[in-house]
């Protein structure tokens, strides 16, 4: 009976709608609504089954430039030496990271690479990635324990900071009303970066930081934060971002304003923020070498699977480098050629 | 009619006797119909307090701008709502439509048959992300009316499909350059988000005028009626002839349209897409239509309550980031705010119950 039953009801449904020729109609529209704006739209895949090596790419959101170039330069740098990629993206999510790292050790990788979702919600993860036998080479951002990772390869965000510190500090003649934009509250280098803007802006007795907020990384979320900034102190002459594309967002409220005399930092050096400097919009930010850092923990984790040891200590830095108009047409997507 | 269902039990008898208590019951039924409003006024007293920059006339442009964007929003979810439905892709259909637009501008449309790109005038990239917002409500619509699937199933696949279809579109980038360029003739899509008529931002405009549009098609068209009666009782609109299907399929059509402009707007302001755009915002539309006075099991609620509750999050967000509160006790804040005008809803529905009994 109810097989039966089952079959009536299946039967009934696809009659309906079969005998429906605008469902039909409706879906074969979208169909093809689909396929002539995503035509363009090109998607990365992997090789399954081949005898190469498998690297992981695991980031947060591709959404932010930066992290697509660090997920483009590894990828290309793993493929160009022989290896078989798998990118993933986990939103900074840890638990989502969580779960990437069991599929890398269910797919047997040989390497991962890892921008983290959180300096101490990152560690059990990579640790039992090396419980499997799996390296993690860390990129970008570190986690607070050692002896876990292979390697971890950031920019030295403090550094950076303090040179963008400085820039901002320059650019305001260290005097004025200015406003901080922070970055997610859970990632270290939004604290670090902080810190280092600090070291250099609360020396100066003229420079009063009028407001604090954070845009959590986020474009919108500037925007939305600065036009309500600047109805609250409408005398504010800088706004210092802690990465790019919070900088963009305060930029778009301050053209809205017709404020655009206001004083933007970002950090980062993204290839939007580099236009805007060239064209005396944004008027600097602080490049991290994305792409070198990304190629690097490659070719560590190369020589890690064929000797068994990077020959690096566990913590490098790479400098950064401020961007202003005279060098920013030295910058190409996270790489400085000067 | 459902109230009169209710047990007379609970009600004590001195108070539905009592003439004064009666009257108190009914002062308190009108301040509890009208809490949406006076959370409103609340809100701009303690504020201003607060901040004295908070009630001028640029800031309470600059947060009007902020909620006219979760305003539309909350008008398409509020039609939703009324039939009993649900619509959580909102906010990715708000970011697909600005990709989609934004692509348009920046990269123009690749025919490799032809081989050209055509690059459309901004009034024809606009139809286009309003027509996608309606066609992607209208894949809603057909899972939920042909499909049977329950709205919330259904609007939450799309949120994650329309999310997906956003990355796709740029491959996970951003397009940063919506100003258009003159020699292409696709100059001036900052007007609806940047630009302001009479002093007043367009964005605004357009939410008058679509609560406006709105308000008329909720009370006074047989469209509107339907909708409520659908939300109402669902198989008494069946047996009263109404075409269920039909008038469900629009509403997430309206929504869909809706959260078009929304992402419109929003993308034309930043001057960039990028296809995180819009994330959650479907949360802040269910939360303002709720606070509006909307009831979450349809058939009660109104338009203009929706946009009073659109002002009330808006208002309450910006005046923290102006007093300087923290991200934290920001979320908090509005999280717990949500919950109390649903606790102030049922209290209404309980006076309601009162009044009706006797």
């Amino acid at each position: 009976m109810p097989a039966k039953h089952n079959r009536i009801h299946w039967r009934e449904a696809m009659n309906g709608f079969g005998r429906d020729r605008r469902s039909w109609r409706a879906l074969a529209a979208t169909c093809m609504l689909a396929f002539a704006l995503f035509a363009c739209g090109t998607s990365s895949t992997t090789t399954g089954g081949s005898a190469k090596k498998l690297i992981v790419i695991i980031t947060p959101s591709p959404d932010n430039v930066f992290f697509k170039a660090e997920q483009d330069a590894a990828q290309a740098k793993a493929q160009a030496m022989g290896y078989d990629t798998l990118v993933l993206s986990h939103d900074d999510d840890p638990t989502k990271q969580s779960q990437e790292f069991d599929t890398a050790i269910s797919r047997k990788a040989a390497a991962i690479v890892l921008d983290n979702a959180g300096a101490d919600a990152s560690i059990a993860a990579v640790q039992k990635a090396k419980d499997a036998g799996i390296p993690s080479f860390l990129i970008d951002r570190e986690i607070n324990k050692t002896g876990v990772a292979a390697a971890q390869i950031v920019s030295n965000n403090y550094q950076g900071a303090t040179l963008g510190g400085q820039q901002f500090a320059k650019l305001m003649n260290q005097s004025g009303n200015y406003a901080e934009l922070l970055g997610k509250p859970t990632d270290t280098n939004a604290g670090i970066r902080s810190q280092g803007y600090h070291s250099i802006l609360d020396q100066y007795p003229g420079m009063k930081m009028v407001a604090q907020q954070s845009a959590n990384w986020d474009q919108t979320q500037a925007l939305n934060i600065v036009q309500t900034i600047l109805q609250a102190h409408p005398d504010i002459k800088g706004i210092i971002a802690g990465n790019d594309t919070m900088a963009l967002g305060a930029y778009a409220a301050l053209k809205g304003a017709n404020k655009t005399n206001v004083i933007v930092t970002g950090f980062d050096g993204s290839p939007d923020v580099v236009a805007s400097i060239l064209q005396s919009g944004i008027k600097a930010t602080v490049l991290q070498p994305a792409a070198a850092i990304a190629e690097q923990a490659v070719v560590q984790a190369d020589a890690y699977i064929k000797n068994g040891s990077t020959g690096k200590p566990e913590k490098q830095s790479l400098d950064c480098v401020l961007v202003t108009p005279d060098n920013a047409s030295k910058v190409n997507n996270f790489t400085f050629s000067g | 009619m459902k109230i009169i269902d209710r047990p007379r039990v609970g009600v004590p008898a001195e108070q539905v006797t009592s003439t004064i208590a009666f009257n108190r019951i009914r002062v308190g039924m009108l301040l509890l119909r009208l809490r949406a409003l006076i959370a409103l006024i609340v809100l701009i007293i303690v504020f201003s307090f607060l901040s004295p920059s908070y009630l001028t006339a640029g800031n309470l442009i600059v947060m009007t701008r902020h909620v006219a964007i979760n305003a539309i929003l909350a008008i398409g979810q509020t039609f939703v709502i009324l039939t009993g439905g649900i619509d959580l892709s909102v906010g990715s259909i708000a970011g697909i439509t600005g990709m989609i637009s934004g692509g348009l501008l920046d990269q123009g449309l690749a025919l490799p048959i032809f081989g050209v790109v055509v690059f459309f005038s901004v009034p024809v990239v606009i139809a286009i992300g309003l027509l996608v917002g309606i066609v992607f409500g209208g894949v809603n619509g057909l899972a939920i009316t042909r499909f049977r699937v329950a709205p919330f199933i259904a609007t939450l696949g799309m949120l994650y499909v329309a999310r997906g279809l956003a990355e796709l579109r740029s491959n996970g980038g951003t397009f940063p350059n919506l100003a258009g360029r003159s020699g292409l003739g696709n100059t001036g899509f900052e007007f609806i988000g940047v630009d302001s008529v009479l002093g007043i931002p367009v964005g605004i405009w357009l939410m008058v005028l679509f609560g406006v549009v709105a308000a008329l098609i909720a009370a006074r068209t047989p469209f509107g009626r339907r909708v409520y009666a659908v939300g109402g009782n669902a198989r008494a609109a069946v047996l009263s002839g109404i075409r269920v299907n039909r008038i469900k399929l629009a509403v997430y059509m309206i929504s869909g349209f809706c959260a078009a402009m929304a992402g419109l707007i929003l993308t034309s302001e930043l001057g960039a897409a990028y296809p995180d755009t819009a994330t959650t915002y479907e949360l802040n539309a269910i939360a303002a239509a709720v606070l509006g006075g909307t009831s979450l099991s349809g058939g009660k609620g109104t338009i203009v309550g929706t946009i009073i509750g659109a002002f009330v999050i808006g208002f309450l967000s910006d005046g923290l980031v102006l007093v300087g509160v923290s991200t934290f006790w920001q979320l908090v804040v509005k999280g717990a705010v949500i919950v109390l005008a649903v606790v102030l809803d049922q209290a209404q529905e309980r006076l309601q119950a009162r009044i009706t009994l006797r």
